[in-house]
């Protein structure tokens, strides 16, 4: 759109310098993401309100409070106590209610929550086996790869080689624990701190505890403030049939 | 409600239909310069599974994610994420009679004409 126009408040509508770029179309998928929606209401699968609350739930959630979660039990030895005794209760302190996440109740959010303590000899790395049970209150909504089958099915069998596909190698003296979350009992990483980070603030730390360090397919490391870009391969066997 | 065997072998012509077109967000994205990585539907699609399992009465959370992974192997192989999840979802809420496939064209032909008419 090239008009600017200028409301009442002063401001430039329509058109702001700086504004990131939309896509002006509109796509099958925006179209069947709606018609889905609207038919589910219809019929008195939900209400409208409720997705609406829902959509403000999901949308509000971002791994940034497990980062400041790992940071504060890295400075602070009695939250890091209350975080492995009752995470749950360690979450409140962060201003995450586990058991009433939204305020009104999620259906796969009201669950028990453990922290899984790694040290120099012991590696902890989370999955759902079953579908994607993923600890959302705390990190967010789960990456693609944490969904499919691939990562599934292969970090139980073989957790060195799929983690080692995710750029961490871990020598053979430190054991690896695979936990598999369900829907009532999740999961989170609490790694251990790096070397270089001595003298860091609370916000410096929670920097290199990326979303990756909380699932444990990572460790955190000085300077490596984002999560690898995974590529994507098709399977060289592709299952055609359970 | 379908048995399982029978869902991945149902055509949903109005699916196969977008699949073709292939407005996916990557090339949507590309086209348009925009950088975001995910297509500004993701977050009310999620809503839409969680009202659904909340509750779960017209398709349970685990035949739901069930049916995404083998529909997105089987069916919607082509399809990136997080295209692959909805229209999975659709299908499943199709083939398990939840919604109904001519009902759906229809309301997705009303729900076009209602956006490209706002944008003319």
């Amino acid at each position: 759109m090239a008009e600017t126009h200028r409301d009442g408040s002063g401001h430039d509508t329509h058109q702001h310098a700086g504004t990131a770029p939309m896509v002006e179309e509109v796509t099958d998928f925006e179209v069947l993401e709606i018609a889905l929606r609207e038919l589910a209401i219809e019929k008195g699968l939900f209400t409208a309100e409720d997705h609406r609350r829902y959509t403000e739930h999901v949308e509000q959630l971002e791994p940034a409070a497990g980062s400041r979660f790992v940071a504060k039990a890295w400075l602070d030895p009695d939250f890091r106590r209350l975080a492995l005794s009752d995470a749950i209760a360690a979450s409140r302190e962060m201003g995450i209610d586990w058991l009433h996440p939204t305020g009104f109740g999620t259906p796969s959010d009201f669950t028990a929550f453990e922290v899984l303590e790694d040290t120099p000899t012991l590696h902890h790395v989370i999955v759902c086996t079953l579908c994607s049970c993923y600890p959302r209150p705390i990190l967010g909504m789960s990456p693609e790869w944490y969904r499919t089958p691939n990562y599934r099915r292969r970090i139980v069998r073989w957790p060195r080689q799929v983690l080692a596909e995710f750029g961490l190698y871990l020598s053979e003296d430190v054991e690896v624990r695979v936990e598999d979350s369900n829907s009532k009992h999740r999961f989170m990483v609490l790694p251990v701190r790096p070397d270089g980070t001595e003298g860091w603030t609370e916000e410096q730390l929670a920097e290199i505890v990326t979303r990756d360090c909380l699932i444990g397919v990572a460790l955190p490391r000085p300077g490596v403030t984002s999560n690898a870009i995974r590529p994507r391969h098709p399977a060289i066997r592709p299952v055609t049939g359970d | 409600m379908t048995t399982d065997h029978d869902i991945s072998s149902v055509r949903v012509r109005a699916l196969e239909q977008i699949v073709e077109r292939g407005q996916t967000w990557d090339r949507m994205a590309a086209r348009y310069h925009v950088t975001h990585p995910l297509p500004p539907w993701k977050s009310r699609l999620d809503a839409t599974c969680d009202a659904l399992d909340d509750e779960g009465a017209a398709l349970p959370l685990l035949t739901r994610r069930d049916d995404e992974d083998r529909m997105s192997r089987e069916v919607y192989a082509s399809l990136p994420y997080p295209e692959n999840q909805l229209v999975a979802l659709a299908h499943s809420l199709v083939t398990r009679n939840v919604v109904d496939e001519d009902e759906l064209a229809a309301r997705m032909a009303a729900v076009r004409a209602r956006l490209d008419a706002a944008g003319a």
